[in-house]
Parts: structure tokens; sequence; C-alpha cells
């Protein structure tokens, strides 16, 4: 699937800016930005909801499996009903939809409630019964809007791992404002932020990019990190001094470099951004 | 289409909808050959009236209560209708369940038919037990009419109906459900009193159709099939108007 120059606008409202990004077959891309950042209007229109303003979307005519982020089913069907009717909107017969529908729903793990009324579901269930239908008739694309955002730590968990299982067999395009939750599986790397991509790539590149690299030198007195960091110009957090490691490339460069000082050293150690640090860097460029 | 038809289907099933309302004409039906039969007694009874008090009561031909029966259909009977109607489709795209539905690959023709072709058959079983309740009492009560001429009734009430069913579901194709139920009871239930109030000067209106449809248990009105060409003119013309305007409006679904 390939997005090119994608824009839409609601008025004078500008919600997403030429965006183009191509997604390769069985690869795991996130879309990550902060709310209002244009990721729901993105997937929408990749979905075929929304006309874009402008641009194009390529996508060979596959087939494609869509989670909102909060999926809203019917209240009086009950969870194989609608998994059922899902597959059959989709183009499968009575009986192939049966038999798929029986197998997504084994797949996220709601064989044991097939004849409950979907109102009667939980927040968690209602999340998996969201996936069942978005996959039950094997779509080559798989698009979900916040998977996770609205789950307890158990049902991240189990949702990741779903995904993950399902990202040998298809496409996927998730978005997420949480980074940690893009670290698990993501091949790609889509920043958006006010409609714009900001960034983009794969993660060891993202990471390599936005890490750096410093040496973090910690004193043991507070005073003394101080004057060494005035001195040499230096960041600062209470008695550690962070030292960038493009001055001083190699444990042997620093040692000598400290040993100019004769204030007492604790503990030196390697220092690098974490993905939330790295979020906040994107985001503020 | 026969999958969101089946669907429809459940959900009238699931709601009871298939029950009360079909229940609900049949309590319309009844209620004016019995009043009308029982209504000595019942003034006698709860009347309070003054001594020596005496009254006629008209002489009613069963046509007659057929017609009545009518006028309570066209009142509270429609609006029911309506109020069900009017939310078909935009209640599906505020609520988001019609997202899941849309983002496959559906036709508008199939979404907007599902619904009416649901709520034809409901308003069919309506008419039947509507009209058959209130034959079957005015029969022991009163006497029997002509069979072709209560069954033609009967389809032109259904065919007026199913004019009504087809411009609300497209007033909810194409606005939010609050709106398209303004107008809908604006044009429909109002309509008709407004009709009947100063309808005197034309003729040819489509509120006038199941007043002419009942006019073949008397004598045949010269306006019917004029009218009725109007009618089903207006329901193919909404109906093409409805599959459009689902299209147009499938991107306001919440997401």
């Amino acid at each position: 699937m390939i997005a090119a120059h994608l824009t839409k606008q609601f008025g004078a409202h500008i919600v997403v800016n030429d965006v183009s990004f191509t997604l390769e077959p069985h690869t795991a891309t996130a879309l990550i930005g902060p709310n209002g950042a244009g990721k729901t209007t993105i997937l929408s229109m990749l979905t075929g909801l929304l006309k874009p303003t402008a641009g194009t979307i390529t996508n060979n005519d596959v087939q494609i499996g869509f989670l909102p982020q909060y999926p809203q089913f019917y209240p009086w069907m009950t969870v194989l009903e609608f998994t059922e009717m899902a597959a059959r909107l989709s183009g499968l017969s009575t009986k192939e939809a049966r038999s798929r529908a029986h197998e997504a729903l084994s797949f996220v793990g709601l064989e044991e409630v097939l004849t409950k009324k979907t109102a009667a579901l939980s927040g968690g269930m209602k999340q998996r019964l969201g996936i069942a239908q978005a996959i039950v008739h094997r779509p080559a694309i798989l698009l979900l809007d916040e998977p996770v955002s609205a789950l307890d730590p158990f049902g991240r968990r189990d949702m990741m791992s779903l995904l993950k299982k399902l990202q040998q067999t298809t496409t996927i395009l998730y978005s997420t404002h949480i980074l940690n939750d893009a670290e698990e599986m993501t091949d790609q790397i889509l920043f958006l932020k006010d409609g714009a991509l900001i960034e983009q790539g794969t993660l060891p590149s993202i990471r390599a990019r936005y890490m750096d690299p410093r040496f973090a030198v910690t004193f043991c007195e507070q005073a003394d990190a101080q004057a060494f960091s005035t001195q040499h110009q230096v960041e600062l957090i209470e008695k550690t001094v962070f030292v960038p490691m493009t001055s001083y490339p190699t444990m042997q460069h620093l040692l000598s470099f400290l040993s100019t000082t004769y204030a007492p050293i604790v503990k030196i150690e390697q220092h690098t951004s974490s993905l939330e640090e790295i979020f906040m860097k994107v985001m503020s460029l | 289409m026969i999958i969101l038809l089946k669907k429809e289907w459940l959900e009238m099933l699931r709601s009871y909808r298939i029950v009360w309302l079909p229940l609900l004409f049949i309590l319309l039906g009844i209620s004016d050959p019995l009043t009308n039969y029982y209504m000595e007694d019942i003034l006698a009874t709860v009347g309070n009236m003054p001594d020596g008090f005496s009254m006629t009561m008209p002489e009613l031909a069963p046509s007659d209560l057929l017609i009545a029966s009518l006028g309570q259909f066209q009142m509270i009977g429609l609006l029911v209708i309506v109020a069900i109607t009017a939310s078909m489709i935009s209640r599906e795209r505020q609520n988001g369940t019609a997202t899941l539905i849309y983002v496959r690959p559906v036709s508008n023709f199939s979404i907007y038919m599902s619904k009416l072709i649901a709520m034809a058959l409901l308003t069919l079983v309506c008419t039947i037990a509507g009209f058959g309740a209130s034959m079957y009492y005015t029969y022991l009560l009163y006497g029997g009419v002509s069979t072709t001429a209560f069954l033609l009734l009967m389809l032109f009430y259904w065919l007026w109906l199913l004019m009504v069913i087809a411009t609300t579901i497209t007033f909810s194709a194409l606005w939010t459900t609050s709106i398209a139920m303004t107008v809908a009871i604006v044009l429909f239930p109002l309509g008709i009193l407004l009709d009947s109030v100063i309808g005197a000067y034309w003729h040819y209106s489509p509120y006038k159709l199941a007043l002419y449809g009942a006019s073949w248990l008397t004598t045949q009105s010269d306006y019917l099939w004029g009218t009725c060409s109007i009618v089903v003119a207006w329901t193919i013309f909404v109906s093409l108007l409805g599959i459009w305007a689902t299209g147009w409006k499938r991107s306001t679904t919440k997401i």
C-alpha cells in the first residue's frame, strides 16, 4: 500500500498535510503522534471512509481489515453472529464465514463467549472482538487505530502478543501515542505532528539519529559537579554531568580528560536516550 | 443485501418491534368498531347523563368503521412508524456501528434497500394486523364488506406507508436523527392534518391516497389512479435520492 502526498482539509483547517509513506508486505508500521496529530484521519482515508482532499492511495484492491479506536457493535447481536456477518459482508460464503468466524474468535480467545450478546462484553473483550471482525476475512492489510491505549496492562500485553502473531501473515499499520508500544512490534515508525510527517524510519535508524550518546559522570559532591559543568559547558543533573561522546569517543579519551580534575568521582557510565526522550526530541523539531 | 436484510430482521426480532408494532395497530383497529357499538352502554354507565337524556346514535355502515380505523392508523400509528424509521441510518452513523459495515465492500444500494425492505415488511404486517382486527369486530358487530374492496383498501394503505417510510429513510440518510425525525413528523402526521383541513382545494394529493383507497368500499374515486401514480413516482424518486445520500454521508460515521 502506497500513500502519496495525502492531504485532508476540513474547511480552512488542514488536518493532514502532504503525508507520503509505503507499507511493505508483512511489515508492521507504527503511526506515532500526540492526540490531534491526524492519526485517525489518515487511517480513515486508508480505509476509504474519508476522501483525501489531495493525494492518492494505491492498494491494488486488496482487502483491508479495520479496527477503530472504540469499535461499536450492535448490542442485540451475539459475538458469533457479528463476526459471521462481518465475514459475509466481506464476500465470504455462508459456510466459509462460519468456519472463519470460529477460527478468528478462538484466535483472539473469545471461543467461550460465542453466544453472548456484544452488549455484555467487557472493554478488553470488545477490543478482541474488534480484532476478530478485522481479521475474519484474512485481509492483506490490517489498520488499527490505537489498539491498546484503552486497555489495562494485562489487556495490553495480550493484544501486543496477538498482533505479533498476526504480523507474520499480514501487513499492519497501527496508530499509538505511546512509543513503548511501538518498540515491541515495529519495522517502520512514522512520526506525525500537526498533520505533517516530521520523521520516519526503522526503530534502529531513528535510535541512532536521536540517541545522542553521552558519558554520565557522577561526582561525590554536588559542588564539584556544578563547577565541572560550568567550566566545560556540559549538561548537569544533580551530581551528574553529561559529556557528549562526540568529543570523547572512548573511555580512554574521557579518562584522560577527567584526570585533569581532582574532585572525587563515584560513577561513570554510558548513557543513551530512552524512547520517551527520543519521542520528545522528535516532537520538538 | 440479503446479509444486511437478515441483520435488520434479527434486530426487529430482538427488539420485539415485530410484536409490539402490529399489536399497536390491532389495538387501534379494534377500538373504533368496539367503542362505537357499545357507545350507548358506555354512556349509560360512565356518561353521568341527566335523567331523561336521550341521544340517537348514527346508523353506521361497516365501511364507516373501517374508515374510522384508518383515521386511527393515520395519527398514532403513523407517528410511531415515522419515529422508528427516522433513526434507521443516521443512528448507526452517530453511534459508530455503521463504521464496521462501511469499511467493507457494501453498496449504498444494499444499505438503503435493506432498511426499506425491512420496514416495508413490518408495515405490511401492521397493515394486515390493524385492518384485520378492525374487520373482525366490524364483521361481528356490523356486517361485512366485499373482500376485494377490503384487500384493495389494505393495498393502497400500504402503498401510502411505503412512500412514508421511503421518504423518512431518505431523511435519515441525509441528516441526523433529530432533524430527520422533526422533518418527517411535520411532513406526515401533521401534513395529513393540514391536508384534511385545507385539502378541499385540491384532489391529487399523496395524503389522500389512503382515503381514495377506501373509496373501493363505496363509490370509486376518480382521483385514485392519478394520486397513486404520484405516490409511486415519489417513492421511486426518494429511494434513488436516499441511495445517493447514503453514499454521500458515509464519511460522517463516527470512528
